[in-house]
């Protein structure tokens, strides 16, 4: 179980962290995502131990994180731009590893080096950054760690290594109860893997919901009428956006698909569609009704 | 064994819940077949683990499959219980949506038309086997 308590960081008078509650349970996969500049960055910093909390305590299994080496030694954490020490090639970097992680496994990392055809005996950083990023992997997963922390992870892999590098982490999921944090943009990405979803937006953590939830949830619902839309419908459900595109009608409601679609009827639709959202969608309507919305402007 | 659609707005865990049912409902899984495990799923299918348990305490909780201890997870044998409520959830999952359709301006020959059709064909599919 990791776990922020009442946590702010301020950089100077920027407050980038401002009374973050976060929790994620043991064997989960936890996306993290939020606007830019949101601080997805800082709050993982946080929680590998790199920065300390100017309030509030940050615990994985109610041990603090900040300077405890022994709890370090289990958890592993790939920053977004995978940081190698300089000069060294995968296999250095692989012995340095083992001297710090005990559970690090050799076979591992010599049946992940065959699988991704690394070659570990070239300068790591005369790799592509694609390449850099499978050696970051590699070396992460021979660790063994119990928590891994990922941030924008799948950035600038291709296909077939994403798919290799998501059943990857889905086995030691599976079989060791490792736990994820994983931050993104790309909400396509994280949907398909992750259970746990937070939201953050200008440092603060707006939602923290199981993803299921969080999709039944939120519904777009699409309705169009005979003669109008009927007043009382709108007043009736927690809608969040609303559009008009011809006769149909296009709304995003907050709540429970029976209990929507049972208002509408009462009203007598000629048509009535309603679709779950998509992550992205949900994230640009949540934002959007914070204020983050997204005004098209023209551009010259 | 299946496919799920990653792009599909329909939530993971739905769509797992529904493939599976409908695997037990035409019997290709049958009575007391075991499942596969979580693991293996999980890897062959690249979805999350916690997804896959989900999916499998709900399918639990509905009373189409039951765990062992240590041992996984088995097609529950079809029993009298477990398929009133299985009739009760399916007649009320029709009502709602032949409500939709009359909404929509199906009318009721069409439906009874629907339902004799798809009867029938029901009935060939018995004597193909």
């Amino acid at each position: 179980m990791i776990k922020m308590q009442n946590v702010s960081k301020t950089f100077d008078r920027f407050k980038a962290i401002e009374n973050v509650n976060l929790s994620i349970q043991k064997g989960s996969i936890y996306g993290l995502i939020g606007s830019n500049g949101a601080g997805k960055t800082t709050l993982i910093k946080l929680l590998a131990g790199i920065y300390l909390q100017d309030q509030g305590s940050v615990t994985i299994e109610e041990e603090l994180v900040f300077e405890n080496l022994s709890l370090k030694e289990r958890v592993f954490y790939i920053p977004d731009q995978p940081y190698f020490l300089p000069q060294y090639t995968t296999k250095q970097m692989a012995q340095f590893y083992k001297s710090i992680y005990p559970t690090w496994s050799d076979e591992r990392f010599q049946t992940l080096v065959a699988w991704f055809e690394l070659d570990m005996k070239k300068r790591i950083h005369t790799f592509s950054k694609g390449w850099q990023r499978q050696a970051a992997f590699i070396l992460a997963l021979s660790a063994k760690p119990d928590v891994l922390i990922l941030d924008e992870p799948m950035d600038g892999l291709d296909p077939v290594v994403r798919k290799k590098v998501k059943n990857l982490l889905i086995q030691d999921v599976a079989d060791r109860e490792m736990t994820i944090l994983i931050s993104s943009h790309n909400l396509r990405e994280i949907e398909d893997i992750c259970d746990h979803i937070g939201i953050i937006h200008k440092g603060n953590l707006l939602i923290e919901k199981e993803l299921d939830e969080l999709k039944s949830d939120v519904h777009k619902v699409q309705v169009a009428y005979k003669d109008g839309v009927p007043e009382q419908l709108l007043s009736k459900l927690n809608v969040l956006h609303t559009e008009k595109r011809g006769s149909v009608f296009l709304c995003i409601v907050r709540g429970k698909e029976e209990e929507i679609i049972g208002q509408i009827q009462k009203t007598k639709p000629v048509l009535l569609d309603l679709l779950p959202l998509t992550l992205e969608e949900i994230f640009i309507y949540e934002m959007g009704d914070i204020g983050y919305a997204i005004n098209n402007i023209m551009v010259e | 064994m299946f496919e799920l659609d990653t792009r599909s707005r329909k939530p993971i865990y739905e769509q797992l819940v529904d493939k599976l049912k409908e695997l037990i409902i035409n019997e290709v899984l049958k009575s007391d077949e075991q499942l596969p495990s979580v693991r293996t799923l999980a890897q062959q299918l690249t979805i999350n683990p916690n997804t896959i348990q989900k999916a499998y305490r709900e399918l639990e909780s509905q009373g189409f499959i039951y765990s062992q201890k240590g041992k996984g997870s088995f097609v529950h044998p079809g029993n009298e219980t477990k398929d009133s409520e299985k009739i009760t959830t399916v007649k009320e999952e029709l009502e709602r949506l032949i409500l939709e359709a009359f909404f929509l301006g199906v009318t009721t020959d069409e439906l009874i038309q629907l339902v004799q059709k798809l009867n029938a064909s029901k009935g060939g599919g018995e004597i193909d086997d």
